[in-house]
């Protein structure tokens, strides 16, 4: 079990009222692929709030996606839309709850903040 | 050179030449399409080893067109043994009925040959044919022809069978086949593009087209779309050819990506057949008054892409509203950024304007209050990241220095945001447009805070803030000397003093001072600027003014039509109705589907509205461009209680009655009388050269 996947959803809780819109609702299940393995996350969003558990249920989305990959998307290096479209992550139901989801991966490491590009430069 | 012949139904399109046949061709994408991929590259049919050639074509409906054509080379003579039929129809890949019949007295025997073959080409790589990453593999299993590609897990396949015996190897499918005196043979051939579901093991159809419904369903889909919209009876002829072809096209071009099951406005055939958020939105604003049904689907898809994080390929941030985006192997693979890319800067405020006006219409509060997140974020992201320099505007520049666009507005071009001389300013770039979208997506999200989402707080804050941008607006853009408003202000603060229509948007976004509008009016149907058709992108005169230039030059109907909305708010209608009457004057020459752009030159030099070369057609916003000005002439504005009634039709036009308009009042007609002369049909009327009002 990745221990950065696991802290990611172990975080889910806190940062919820923040990121999430309040039309978020429904539940979403992760099939985290590791080896011969499968790692599940359910999570169900209610208005804004989260609650996660490490548990098989039924969910409104099911996403099935390889543990290494999505351990990459929680520290930003991977972009979970770009997955999508190669099929390496792979949605069974209500596609946009995966996208409010989103909002949890963070930045790319790396990536500017496009104020600081210019202001900084400017300042130089 | 002949025109290729297109057909699409959503994303699938199939563009062919006038014989039906697919090649290959470097310059033109010509192939079945479907999601930003080609799924058929080659599909040509020979009888007896002879190609054929066209007598004529039928394009019957958006998604459906018949070839007649004759064995060999076209002669003087028509004088075929033979002829040959081939009904094509679109919908998740295509079917062909192919028919040949025998003119002889006698039976004949015929070998009907078809050439298939798929490059799995990327769009973004027609241009410039790249070599594959990926292996195609070809199949021939039981009665069907396979042919597939994959790279990783991307795997995109292409099924071809049909209803006949046929002879099936690698390259195609050969039918020996006798026919009677007189009689004739039909086989349907069917193209089936595949694409992974869920299920890795199984490939499923392709979400592009309800599965499994057949021709019938896709018509009786349009019939039900064209009862929706309301009726237009009108004296004009070409008002009403463009409108019923535009409420058709705008039905042809709905799609429904990977990410959301409704249909959605897709911008335009064939290079743009996507999710683009400014043309989606612009489209919708179009067309609330005729098609509201595009607006929900469209706002909310939005919302769930909006923007969540910082990325650099992307140039993507918190809150943004998308620019564009692709399924195919290049987004896949992220060679390109198009997932989403977000290189847009107008994007999210036009996001809140059209969510707002969209109630205004409609009534449903309960979408207002469902998107009030997302719509907040929106406002937040125009002061927080959209403000590069931090001082009150919005500005735009790229992250993405390898394939993001330079220019992150409606004019995306490179060479589009200039000044006068012809030079080209530093970055940041803020146009001048783009404030105006801020200035009005402050004041309807104060309308929309105070009256739905209970935060008079915010209304009080975001009405302030619009003020106060006006006033600096009006102080930092007038260009005095000239009397207009800078294109844009470049890196330095200076003012882009280029003479461009982006200016006639600030009219329609009423950003714009009272005092100042009569200048702008009197700019905009210049002589520098008024082609006789519209208005150009860039007036004459600029350094980089070209008729044929794609943004410094050309003449956009969709601009045009945001530009006579904006002089009629401003009350400037004759100015508007001669920009609405010049419009719907061109559509005539293209038989009612306005292109995206067509050239600049004087109207007195063409004496007919000269295409772009490479317009895309049909065009989302480009076919809402004749229900904007018809919204426009007719003066329609939705209130609390109704909808109100303001005509001023051109007389040129005659009466102009809209029936069954839909809204929040349930549906109610309106009716204009051309009473209005304009400059442009003086007739009886004064000349007034300078166009000047």
């Amino acid at each position: 079990m990745g221990e950065v996947t696991t802290s990611f959803f172990h975080g889910l809780g806190e940062r919820a009222p923040d990121l999430l819109p309040k039309r978020a609702h429904g539940t979403l299940r992760f099939d985290l692929r590791n080896g011969t393995e499968t790692e599940h996350w359910f999570v169900a969003m209610h208005h804004g709030n989260i609650s996660v558990s490490p548990d098989r249920r039924d969910a409104d989305c099911v996403v099935h996606v390889d543990g290494e990959l999505f351990d990459r998307f929680t520290t930003g290096q991977a972009n979970v839309i770009s997955a999508m479209i190669r099929t390496e992550c792979v949605l069974d139901g209500d596609i946009p709850l995966l996208m409010m989801f989103r909002r949890f991966f963070p930045a790319a490491p790396g990536a500017v903040d496009p104020r600081r590009m210019v202001r900084e430069r400017d300042t130089r | 050179m002949t025109e290729p012949v297109s057909i699409l139904d959503g994303a699938t399109f199939v563009v062919s030449s006038r014989n039906g046949d697919i090649d290959p061709s470097p310059s033109f994408p010509t192939g079945l399409f479907a999601l930003d991929t080609r799924f058929i590259a080659r599909w040509e049919l020979t009888i007896n080893g002879e190609r054929l050639h066209s007598l004529s074509v039928d394009d019957l409906r958006y998604f459906q067109t018949s070839f007649f054509l004759a064995p060999g080379e076209p002669t003087h003579y028509i004088d075929a043994k033979a002829s040959v039929i081939r009904q094509r129809t679109v919908g998740g890949g295509f079917e062909e009925r192919l028919t040949v019949l025998n003119h002889e007295e006698e039976a004949v025997d015929f070998t009907v040959r078809m050439e298939i073959g798929s490059d799995f080409a990327d769009l973004f790589e027609i241009k410039n044919l790249l070599p594959k990453r990926g292996v195609i593999t070809t199949r021939v299993q039981h009665d069907t022809l396979r042919l597939s590609y994959r790279r990783d897990a991307f795997y995109r396949e292409t099924l071809i069978s049909a209803s006949h015996e046929a002879e099936i190897d690698e390259q195609g499918m050969t039918f020996r086949i006798r026919i009677e005196p007189h009689g004739k043979w039909t086989t349907v051939l069917r193209v089936v593009t595949l694409f992974p579901s869920a299920d890795e093991s199984a490939a499923a159809e392709l979400p592009t087209s309800e599965r499994g419904r057949g021709r019938p369903d896709v018509q009786r889909r349009l019939d039900e779309w064209m009862a929706r919209a309301p009726h237009l009876a009108c004296d004009c002829e070409p008002l009403n050819d463009s409108y019923e072809r535009s409420i058709t096209d705008l039905a042809a071009l709905r799609y429904t990506g990977l990410l959301r099951k409704e249909k959605l406005p897709a911008a335009g055939l064939p290079w743009f057949m996507t999710l683009f958020g400014r043309d989606s939105i612009l489209t919708c604003l179009q067309t609330l008054p005729f098609i509201p049904e595009i607006a929900p689907s469209t706002l909310r898809t939005l919302a769930d892409l909006q923007g969540t994080r910082l990325d650099n390929l992307r140039d993507e941030e918190p809150g943004k509203i998308l620019h564009e985006i692709r399924y195919g192997e290049s987004a896949a693979f992220e060679e390109q950024p198009h997932s989403p890319y977000y290189g847009a800067a107008d994007s999210t405020p036009l996001f809140v304007i059209l969510l707002d006006e969209y109630e205004r219409w409609s009534g449903d509060t309960a979408l207002v209050r469902e998107l009030a997140d997302e719509a907040r974020l929106a406002l937040s992201w125009i002061d927080s990241y959209g403000d590069l320099v931090g001082n009150g505007y919005i500005w735009y520049e790229r992250r993405n220095t390898r394939n993001g666009l330079e220019n992150q507005c409606w004019k995306d071009s490179w060479d589009a945001i200039c000044f006068r001389d012809g030079s080209l300013p530093s970055f940041p770039r803020a146009t001048c447009e783009i404030q105006g979208y801020a200035y009005d997506a402050k004041i309807r999200g104060a309308r929309m805070a105070r009256k739905f989402w209970d935060d008079p707080q915010l209304a009080d804050r975001l009405e302030q803030e619009a003020a106060d941008l006006k006033m600096r607006f009006n102080r930092d853009f007038w260009v005095e000397d000239g009397e207009y408003y800078a294109l844009a202000l470049d890196g330095a603060g200076r003012q882009v003093d280029g003479l461009a229509s982006n200016m006639g948007h600030l009219l329609w976004s009423g950003i714009v001072d009272e005092d100042k509008a009569p200048m702008v009016a009197r700019h905009l149907l210049g002589p520098a600027m008024f082609s006789g058709w519209g208005v150009r992108t860039l007036a004459e005169g600029n350094g980089r003014y070209n008729p044929l230039g794609y943004h410094v030059g050309t003449v956009w109907p969709f601009d045009n039509s945001i530009i006579a909305a904006g002089l009629a708010k401003y009350g400037f209608t004759e100015e508007s109705a001669r920009i609405a009457e010049s419009i719907i004057d061109a559509a005539k020459y293209f038989q009612g589907r306005l292109p995206e752009a067509f050239a600049g030159y004087d109207r007195d030099l063409t004496t007919y509205p000269v295409q772009y070369p490479t317009a895309c057609s049909p065009q989302a916003w480009s076919a809402g461009a004749p229900l904007l000005l018809l919204r426009t002439m007719l003066g329609l504005e939705p209130q609390e209680d109704g909808l109100t009634v303001r005509p001023a039709v051109p007389a040129s036009l005659g009466r102009i009655e809209l029936l069954g308009i839909p809204g929040r009042w349930g549906r109610i007609d309106a009716f204009g009388r051309g009473r209005l002369r304009t400059a442009a049909q003086p007739s009886a009327d004064e000349e007034r050269p300078d166009g000047a009002a």
